[in-house]
């Protein structure tokens, strides 16, 4: 059927695509099918949450276990301080941000195994990206799957703009995960009730935001946010994952009321 | 020493990072610095393509495997690294998981695995020049590979998977590709060329395949080639838009592996094909 030299193709509508660009919806008449989209996809903060300790986290467990039987919970674990001591060390060393981002993904990973060990008489299993698949299976047993927040790019991790920190942590692994499942909302739990137009750890005037869109957020152009920056711009293009939920869990009740769907904390949407 | 900190509430280790917010640009700044330290800046990673030479058979990539074993039997040693392309299988299982309407993260799960298929074929006729397919997770036994003469085969689809971020433009197609993951991995790894072996010339102004009047550019730098980026490139849109505020890949050379001794002339560091270059 062909000259030895030609090159042979199976018939498919991609088949002459070069696939060097992103393509177009409509010429593939493209209608995504939503995974799970009933799994609350929830991030447990690194530096917010965990690296406080029992005081922080005991109180959430306990909504945690509560929710469990309505919920299908799917708790991802951010890093902390220690996951920004690997970042100093290895920006004084020079390193690329591949490594910063393979190494600083340790980090959440021992947070998601000792948030199993304390679930673990509730359902609570330590889930590697590899497992993903078998997340049907974990909801049918009744688990907690915990994961890393992390997103498995590690070594491949772009080259950031500004300097070495990897632009895909934890956040934009947790929204990469609800948009894969089809969630239609991604829950973070910090130790602040949201967004403030200033820090409010160091201004106690700062004033809560409680709803916003990606657009407002990108043109605001704030020097410093409460997720991280490239998250807002995926968003913009996201095709589920169209809402990201920012709750103090250290404020009792806060989890519950986000899991039953209250608009508590701030909401940044995608319009 | 380091030093623990509770004053706050939360547990801290003393670094330059400690309690910062990791999204504060001022923050970020602090991690940056003139120089970055290059791991192994001495390897040379070379992108067989898919499409472009594995799915064009014997004819295609046996006279490759020729000039490869030729390569490694010369005087200068190379540390190459070899990837190829999935080819039309890529494209079959792109075009299938899109009109089954799956997500763009499960497309991007589902299409390393026929890149390897073509990974363990190049390996199956290199093995006897010292070929070996190198996994992922050993990511740090490539300096042993290399120091031991032997020549790795890596998959370039990098490992986004499940977690392959939305593309622009309402676009529907991961665009972290064969071509952008050897770029990063050879970045990372701090090393300074990447020759991709295509079955065009070099790179155009617009795809040869389809316009006879399509015209080489045979040298240009990254900045000029920015200024306008063709419609139709023959690597992947992202590989140019990440390239240009990666540090440490200077040279990337497109060369025609229909045309023997083309591979070996790039290596010898000869303007043949395309070369784009980063000032």
């Amino acid at each position: 059927m062909n000259s030895p030299h030609e090159r042979r193709k199976l018939p498919s509508t991609l088949a002459d695509s070069a696939l060097t660009s992103p393509g177009d919806a409509r010429a593939l008449n493209y209608s995504p099918v939503a995974m799970m989209p009933d799994v609350k996809v929830l991030k447990m903060g690194g530096q917010s949450v965990m690296d406080r300790g029992r005081a922080a986290v005991f109180p959430i467990l306990d909504e945690l276990v509560a929710a469990k039987d309505a919920h299908k919970l799917l708790v991802c674990c951010g890093g902390g301080t220690r996951a920004r001591h690997i970042y100093a060390v290895a920006s004084d060393l020079e390193l690329p941000t591949g490594l910063l981002a393979a190494l600083g993904g340790y980090v959440p990973r021992q947070n998601a195994r000792m948030m199993q060990m304390l679930l673990a008489k509730h359902g609570g299993i330590y889930i590697m990206n590899d497992d993903f698949e078998k997340l049907p299976l974990y909801f049918n047993l009744g688990c907690i799957p915990i994961m890393t927040g992390m997103p498995p790019f590690g070594y491949w991790e772009k080259p950031s703009e500004g300097g070495r920190i990897p632009e895909h942590r934890t956040d934009a692994g947790v929204f990469l995960t609800a948009e894969a499942l089809g969630v239609k909302r991604a829950i973070f739990i910090k130790d602040e009730a949201g967004l403030f137009d200033d820090d409010p750890k160091k201004n106690k005037a700062a004033k809560h935001i409680p709803r916003i869109t990606a657009r407002e957020l990108i043109k605001a152009d704030l020097p410093d946010m409460v997720l991280e920056r490239i998250v807002i711009q995926y968003l913009t293009r996201a095709r589920f994952c169209t809402e990201l939920q920012i709750v103090n869990g250290l404020e009792r009740g806060m989890i519950t009321r986000a899991l039953e769907g209250e608009d508590v904390g701030t909401l940044i949407t995608a319009a | 020493m380091s030093k623990l900190i509770t004053d706050d509430g939360r547990t801290h280790i003393e670094s330059t990072l400690m309690r910062e917010s990791l999204v504060d640009r001022r923050v970020i700044a602090k991690t940056s610095s003139e120089g970055e330290f290059a791991i192994m800046p001495d390897v040379v990673m070379v992108g067989i393509g898919g499409q472009s030479i594995f799915d064009r058979g014997k004819g295609a990539v046996r006279p490759l495997v020729e000039e490869l074993r030729a390569i490694r039997a010369g005087k200068t040693k190379h540390k190459i690294v070899l990837s190829v392309g999935g080819g039309t299988r890529v494209r079959h299982t792109m075009s299938v998981a899109l009109d089954l309407g799956l997500p763009l993260g499960g497309v991007a799960q589902l299409v390393g695995a026929m890149e390897e298929c073509n990974a363990v074929f190049l390996n199956a006729l290199l093995a006897k020049y010292g070929s070996i397919v190198m996994q992922r997770e050993h990511f740090w036994e490539l300096p042993l590979y290399l120091e031991s003469g032997m020549l790795p085969i890596v998959i370039s689809i990098p490992p986004y998977h499940f977690w392959e971020p939305p593309p622009e433009d309402n676009g529907i197609l991961p665009v972290h590709g064969s071509d952008f993951g050897l770029f990063i991995h050879a970045e990372v790894l701090g090393a300074r060329r990447i020759i991709f072996v295509k079955d065009e010339d070099g790179l155009y102004d617009k795809d040869p395949k389809k316009h006879v009047d399509a015209k080489l550019i045979a040298h240009t730098t990254l900045s000029d080639l920015m200024k306008n980026l063709p419609d139709e490139l023959i690597l992947d849109r992202s590989l140019f838009t990440t390239w240009e505020r990666a540090r440490h890949i200077k040279h990337v050379q497109i060369v025609n592996g229909l045309v023997p001794g083309q591979l070996t002339k790039a290596l010898a560091g000869e303007p043949v094909g395309t070369v784009i270059v980063k000032e």
